[in-house]
């Protein structure tokens, strides 16, 4: 029987299928390993004696009477007041999504329909602030804001956020407005449209999949945030990841190291549901600006 | 209904020069098509009377209103667009009645309009579909509704047949010049296609590298090119240039020797004619002889090619001609079907009448 | 588009941007050149059981109202980024000096806290990246191979490294190379060693932070890779088939050269993320031994009970030039086909 062209060979379908699951190993194997761990006490998630026994969890069944316990959990959400900090993060991250689209979809749009030069030297302009390292930016806030009397809040940390995000969303959101032809607001303006009603109505309900794919992404930078939430946030409104970070300072007590870590998972739990739920989006939203360039 | 003055209309991008010096005054109800290659300046020119691209220079007058600082939604037009530019959300009736929406047109007339306009462009069946579901054609046909459902004063159509096959594109031609026949609408036609200029156009405006070629009916720019440029874009197979030399009406190059022209110039010519104008001679005689380039059999005809130095010259012969590649052969080139064109700058050099 | 409706639409980003990115830099090279005030001392008598002593206090009051004053501080000119923790041109003069070897100088200006940091940063950066893009390829490559059924979870555990918070997946590896940890545990038995920890050592701690770095940003590379390999043109492939080219040359000749625009982005993205590399460091506590620049900005906005404003801004002013000069090459780059294009 003839092999047919496209056929791989097996020691190259073996090869591949070996390096995959090693990668898979590597990139999987921590997270469930801390989320299986998370219900263990320290003394089994840090065993002197055999790893098998974060597993198996023998203190845990000794210290609390079952395999599994969730005293992680409620020392850090309810004793050391996680949930604040969850309920900070949601508001933080739902108003920069929102008002990062809103400004990048409008002046993404712009950038990809004006022909002129600028355009040009805003998006490099936009490059160079991507690459500006935060805590730089951050050292420039500190000083006026403890000045203005604005420093600790969540608005001035939402606004910050915001502003850290335009670039990239400007960028992302441009190449998005660069893939949907241009006859379809120009014939929307000859129907009688102004240019924004052109951009509401014709081009905004096709950019649908650009606008949720770029959200995603402001979702992940609000979200992710140490720098910005660490240093502009009082102690009373901080945010998840700063919070986790805080839980460090106090870990030398028996015991606390397991609310960072269920802190951890708890914080990484959301994160699992978006990619399981947009991962065509990610993966899109990566190459956007890859592909075009 | 309105007639539309172009008045040295240009357009300029730094040092590019798009469109140059665009005058032209179109009547009432005329259908007129700008044709040119791709980057002749001839989409820029009907953007520029959309108002979707700036004036650089010059002024753009519908009816009696200057246009150049209107939005296009207040130039009163409706435009095809090349893609179609239709709202992939919305159905094909939505889409037609889209225009009525923004505008607010009273309502109670919607429906009545939409209806209309759908008989007319034939999707009285397809109204509830959505544009991803319909065919090339059939997406072309809901443009033309869209921009027919109100009573525009220019009709703007931007190479709206390019994106069809070649059998969607005899049909819709033809319903695109009978619906304007219906709606006696002033209408700018852009193309690259010639057949489509010759077919459609009540006057065709031939432009190259942004400037204005020539003007006339599709008749007068077939038999009349005004230069070189024009008498090689028209027809199919397009008109014979060769370069040569005249002395004493006699026009001579290699292999080709044509007496009877006039005999008022002298010096380097260029000598066209058109492939159906000429026949073959009978052995041994014919203006023209020289070995066939290549025989090509098109049905209807047989069309032999002559490589005169640079240029391929082609040759319409009775469909049941036979030839082999290298014989020769003679041609037959009346002197009354001649064109000359001035050598350097390509412009005819016909007498004035 | 006309200037004016451009700007009605830009202005909303164009505004944030000004505001909390430009000016912030602006502000950071003015408040470069200032420092702190001198610490106001007076003498205070204070008088117990055993009699009056003089003492020498910091006098809070008078301090509390300076900075009210001067918020800034006072005016030190480029003093700042000459002093020993910036670029210590006095140490290094010294050491250039007194020291005998190259080697011995190279030592001493590690133990400087810029040099430390900014010698950390580029390591950093210019390894980590390359080993990225690598083992990107390398992943996307293998997965393309494997069966399609595999691809989808393949995708969604590939994801996880890089969308996880970097602090948070920093510190899930922290503390499984806890010497407790399972990874730290089991090397402990491989090498039979009970002392080794991954953490004291200098060498082993950057070579931790490494692999941290290439595993959180391998998956970038992947997807992009991975992604770019659906679409490498099918007819070249074929046509490298016909004329004979084996399955590795086809991947030389075809496969690769039409990534390499890929690279160049990952790339690029890369060194502007690496450069700024700060929470694994955070996360591993690993600010002795491997110090960042950003790192190096964090603690000086977190030292005391004040923060070094002035310090702060200079390493923040010195770090941005260094994402300058990062960045040169593509600027210049883009320079070059915009006057093309022109």
């Amino acid at each position: 029987m003839a092999k047919s062209v496209n056929q791989k060979p097996l020691p190259l379908v073996a090869l591949s299928t070996g390096f995959v699951l090693l990668w898979l190993f590597l990139a999987a194997f921590p997270f469930i390993w801390t989320a299986w761990g998370s219900f263990k006490v320290e003394a089994d998630f840090f065993s002197r004696t055999d790893w098998m026994n974060a597993l198996t969890g023998p203190a845990t069944e000794a210290q609390t009477g079952s395999r599994f316990t969730g005293d992680g959990y409620y020392g850090a959400w309810i004793e050391q007041g996680f949930w604040k900090a969850v309920v900070n993060s949601t508001i933080v991250v739902f108003c920069v999504v929102t008002i990062s689209l809103t400004f990048g979809t409008l002046g993404g749009y712009a950038l990809a329909r004006s022909g002129f030069k600028y355009t040009f030297w805003l998006l490099i302009a936009a490059l160079i602030f991507r690459a500006m390292p935060h805590v730089t930016l951050v050292s420039g806030y500190l000083l006026p804001f403890f000045e203005m009397n604005i420093w600790g809040y969540l608005p001035t940390t939402i606004i910050v956020l915001v502003a850290i995000n335009q670039p990239f969303t400007l960028w992302m959101l441009h190449s998005f407005f660069l893939t949907i032809p241009k006859d379809l607001d120009e014939s929307a303006m000859v129907d009688g449209c102004t240019r924004f009603q052109a951009f509401r109505l014709a081009v905004i309900p096709v950019m649908w999949p650009g606008v949720v794919t770029t959200g995603l992404f402001s979702f992940l930078l609000a979200y992710n945030d140490f720098t910005v939430t660490s240093m502009l946030l009082s102690q009373e409104n901080q945010t998840m990841i700063p919070k986790i970070n805080s839980f460090l300072g106090s870990t030398q007590q028996e015991g606390k190291v397991m609310y960072a870590v269920a802190a951890a998972v708890s914080a990484m739990a959301p994160l699992f549901v978006l990619v399981m739920v947009f991962q065509r989006q990610i993966v899109s939203g990566l190459t956007a600006g890859a592909v075009k360039g | 209904m309105a007639e539309m003055h172009l008045k040295n209309v240009s357009k300029r991008w730094g040092n590019f020069v798009g469109v140059d010096n665009f005058d032209l005054h179109i009547a009432d109800e005329e259908f007129i098509v700008l044709l040119g290659p791709s980057g002749c300046g001839k989409s820029t020119t009907m953007r520029m009377i959309a108002g979707l691209e700036d004036v650089t220079d010059g002024e753009i007058w519908i009816g009696d209103r200057m246009v150049n600082r209107l939005e296009p939604k207040d130039r009163d037009i409706a435009m095809v667009f090349q893609s179609y530019g239709l709202y992939p959300q919305l159905s094909v009736y939505e889409n037609i009645r889209f225009p009525l929406k923004v505008r607010k047109a009273p309502k109670e007339e919607h429906h009545e309009r939409v209806m209309r306009a759908a008989e007319m462009v034939e999707l009285t069946d397809l109204l509830e579909r959505r544009p991803a579901a319909l065919s090339g054609g059939q997406r072309q046909r809901v443009a033309l509704g869209r921009a027919i459902v109100r009573k525009p004063t220019v009709f703007l159509m931007d190479e709206p047949l390019s994106n069809l096959d070649a059998k969607l594109r005899v049909s819709t031609r033809a319903q695109i010049k009978n619906l304007q026949h219906k709606l006696r609408t002033t209408t700018i036609y852009v193309t690259h296609d010639q057949i489509e200029a010759m077919t459609l156009a009540d006057r065709v405006v031939v432009m190259n590298k942004g400037k204005i070629q020539q003007v006339g009916t599709p008749t007068d720019i077939y038999d009349y090119p005004a230069n070189t440029f024009v008498a090689s874009f028209i027809g199919s197979p397009a008109m014979n240039l060769v370069n040569g030399h005249i002395e004493n009406g006699v026009f001579s190059a290699e292999n080709i020797r044509v007496p009877g022209l006039r005999t008022d110039i002298s010096g380097p010519v260029t000598l066209g004619f058109r492939a159906e104008d000429v026949s073959l001679a009978p052995d041994g005689e014919g203006e023209l002889r020289a070995p066939v380039y290549s025989m090509e059999l098109l049905g209807e005809a047989s069309m032999i090619s002559y490589r005169l130095g640079e240029a391929l010259v082609s040759i319409k012969a009775p469909k049941d001609f036979r030839i082999e590649i290298g014989d020769e052969v003679g041609t037959h080139i009346p002197a009354a079907m001649c064109h000359l064109f001035d050598a350097d700058t390509g412009e005819s050099l016909r007498l004035s009448e | 588009m006309p200037h004016r409706t451009f700007l009605a639409f830009i202005w909303p980003s164009l505004l944030a941007m000004l505001l909390f990115i430009a000016v912030p830099i602006v502000s950071v090279a003015y408040q470069s050149l200032f420092v702190e005030h001198q610490q106001i001392l007076s003498e205070v008598e204070s008088c117990g059981p055993f009699g009056c002593k003089s003492e020498v206090r910091v006098d809070a009051a008078a301090m509390a109202e300076l900075r009210a004053e001067e918020p800034m501080g006072r005016y030190n000119g480029l003093g700042t980024y000459t002093n020993p923790t910036h670029l210590a041109f006095d140490e290094v003069r010294e050491a250039w000096a007194t020291s005998g070897s190259f080697g011995n100088f190279i030592g001493r200006v590690m133990n400087l806290p810029f040099y430390k940091a900014l010698i950390f940063t580029l390591c950093y950066t210019f390894i980590v990246t390359p080993l990225v893009i690598v083992l990107g390829f390398c992943i996307a490559v293998a997965v393309n191979n494997v069966s399609a059924r595999l691809k989808g979870p393949v995708i969604f555990f590939s994801l996880l490294p890089m969308i996880v918070t970097p602090l948070i997946g920093a510190l899930v590896l922290f503390w499984m190379i806890d010497s407790r940890g399972v990874i730290g545990a089991t090397l402990q038995v491989i090498f039979n060693d009970p002392q080794l920890s991954l953490k004291a050592s200098p060498t082993l701690t950057w070579v931790t932070l490494f692999v941290y770095g290439v595993w959180h940003s391998a998956p970038f590379a992947f997807v992009v890779f991975y992604a770019g390999l659906q679409t490498v043109p099918q007819d070249t492939l074929e046509s490298a088939m016909v004329d004979g080219a084996s399955r590795w040359e086809r991947i030389k000749y075809v496969t690769i050269p039409y990534l390499m625009p890929l690279a160049t982005f990952i790339a690029l993205m890369q060194l502007m993320d690496n450069f700024r590399v700060f929470e694994p460091i955070i996360s591993f506590s690993a600010e002795a031994n491997a110090p960042s620049l950003s790192y190096m900005i964090y603690s000086d906005l977190r030292s005391g009970d004040f923060p070094l404003f002035g310090s702060a801004a200079a390493s923040s002013v010195l770090t941005i030039i260094g994402v300058i000069i990062l960045l040169f090459p593509v600027l210049i780059r883009n320079w070059r086909e915009f006057n093309r294009k022109a």
